[in-house]
């Protein structure tokens, strides 16, 4: 893609790429008896979504396709290419192609356990380590809290691992159950990560098209909010902070107002709340941008300004997706160049501890 | 002024390809009956190189909820990114909403050479 001058100065911190392992590069990373699993009986991780057909490459963006055949997001020299020095990426962050994605196995938390695992050390050695540019997100199976406070405390301290991978699929993780790991992220100064997987939007379940599910999965990303701040995560563990990634951020100002409403009125069922909850998203939750809807610059800005700030939106590409935004189109023209900042790198460095020395450097 | 931009044989019914006009990268597609189409190789919505996507059909519109007929194969360009789909044969229009069209070139034939003019 051709640049001009101007695009060179983006200065952009990409809150959402994901890279994609095939089984086999696992293996070496994976110990027996699950190794065996994976070579002898073909073991994969069990799928949901009855859709995989919404764009002319399936989920992925056609041109993103490793020209050698393998799978979009799978090789770095093409992503480096396509995408980290054709933007002029100053960081990307790896949030994985879920798939792999432990903590939404239903079953045989062992296996998810040591998935995760493998995954995170194929992720340093061939993703963080080979590119300065990229950070990553520690992989766990959350649905077994012992054994994710485990992996973080062995991977959590990697100095480019700065957030956990929470899938957003059919379990609230704000349930006290859960607590430990969000204690254990708050030691190693990793943030959440919270990606949706394949949740179900639609009475529990799947609507009988695509284009429904991708139209409401910002349903599946309210419930998330609303579960961790009543749940009290923020309040228990208040350096945490959470990043919600690919829901895009325009439902927000509808959320604030919700459940501040129903908080003035409910306070009492959830009195280890202690606060507005529109002021715990503003103190402690980010929102990615993509897939952002096309607005005009006084739509948008009307947004920010119903959510009262504009420090919690961060700029994501979802690459190498098939509703990938590119950075050059996707935001309305016009914008000042304070906001930009903001949204392209400011607001995702001040969000993760472990990019705070970018700034010196800038 | 013209340029050619490729022989008449390089390219079948319902197959595209990139090419350039002066200073332009463009797409030239060749729909189902043989006729030659070009546009400028950048999508409308964010600017994805459209040689990169595919030349297909679409499901037609229709009055039943269920009924897929899929019709216009080989002219109907589709976006690689988003996947919005552009009727080569109605001046590049989208089908999603005919007031937005991919901006297009004319294109002749003369002695088995492909011309692009503006
Ligand atoms: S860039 Fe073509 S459909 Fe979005």
């Amino acid at each position: 893609m051709a640049q001009t001058k101007e695009q060179k100065k983006l200065h952009l911190i990409d809150t959402d790429i994901h890279e994609r392992v095939e089984y086999e590069e696992l293996l070496p990373y994976l110990e027996q008896p699950y190794k065996r699993y994976i070579e002898d009986c073909g073991w994969i991780q069990e799928k949901h979504m009855p859709f995989t057909q919404p764009a002319v490459a399936g989920v992925n963006r056609a041109d993103a396709v490793v020209p050698d055949g393998r799978p979009a997001g799978s090789d770095l020299p093409f992503m480096q290419e396509q995408l980290l020095d054709a933007i002029g990426h100053d960081v990307g962050i790896l949030t994985g192609a879920l798939d792999p994605s432990p903590s939404s196995m239903h079953g045989w938390y062992e296996m998810a356990a040591a998935l995760a695992s493998a995954y995170n050390d194929w992720q340093i050695e061939n993703w963080l380590d080979k590119d300065e540019r990229l950070y990553g997100s520690v992989h766990i199976a959350a649905q077994d809290p012992q054994s994710a406070v485990r992996e973080i405390e062995r991977v959590g301290s990697h100095k480019k691992m700065i957030q956990i991978l929470l899938p957003i699929d059919d379990k609230l993780w704000g349930d006290p159950y859960y607590h430990p790991i969000f204690e254990a992220a708050e030691k190693y100064e990793l943030m959440i990560g919270m990606h949706h997987n394949e949740p179900p939007i639609h009475y529990g379940g799947w609507p009988r098209y695509f284009i429904e599910w991708h139209t409401l999965i910002p349903v599946a990303h309210m419930t998330m909010v609303t579960n961790m701040v009543f749940n009290g995560v923020f309040e228990k563990f208040p350096k945490l902070k959470m990043m919600m990634i690919e829901g895009g951020f325009t439902y927000v100002p509808f959320l604030m107002r919700k459940m501040d409403q129903q908080y003035r009125d409910l306070r009492h069922e959830v009195p280890w709340v202690k606060r507005m909850p529109s002021d715990i998203i503003r103190e402690h939750i980010c929102f990615t941008t993509q897939p952002l809807e096309e607005m005009t610059k006084k739509e948008f800005l009307q947004t920010f300004e119903q959510m009262g700030s504009d420090e919690i939106v961060s700029f994501s590409t979802d690459y190498p997706h098939w509703d990938y935004d590119s950075p050059y189109e996707a935001l309305p023209p016009g914008l000042d160049e304070d906001l930009k900042r903001k949204l392209f790198s400011e607001n995702a460095r001040n969000f993760y501890p472990k990019l705070a020395h970018l700034k010196e450097e800038q | 002024m013209g340029e050619i931009v490729c022989h008449e044989e390089d390219l079948k019914p319902g197959e595209m390809m990139e090419s350039t006009f002066g200073r332009h990268s463009i797409v030239l597609c060749r729909a189902s009956d043989g006729h030659y189409y070009a546009f400028l190789n950048r999508c409308i919505h964010q600017g994805a190189p459209l040689s990169k996507g595919k030349l297909c059909g679409a499901p037609a519109a229709t009055d039943e909820v269920g009924e897929y007929n899929f019709v216009k194969e080989g002219d109907i360009l589709r976006c690689p990114w988003h996947g919005r789909e552009f009727d080569i044969k109605n001046e590049g229009r989208m089908l999603a909403n005919e007031k937005l069209k991919i901006r297009n070139f004319k294109v002749h034939v003369k002695n088995e050479q492909v011309i692009v003019y503006k």
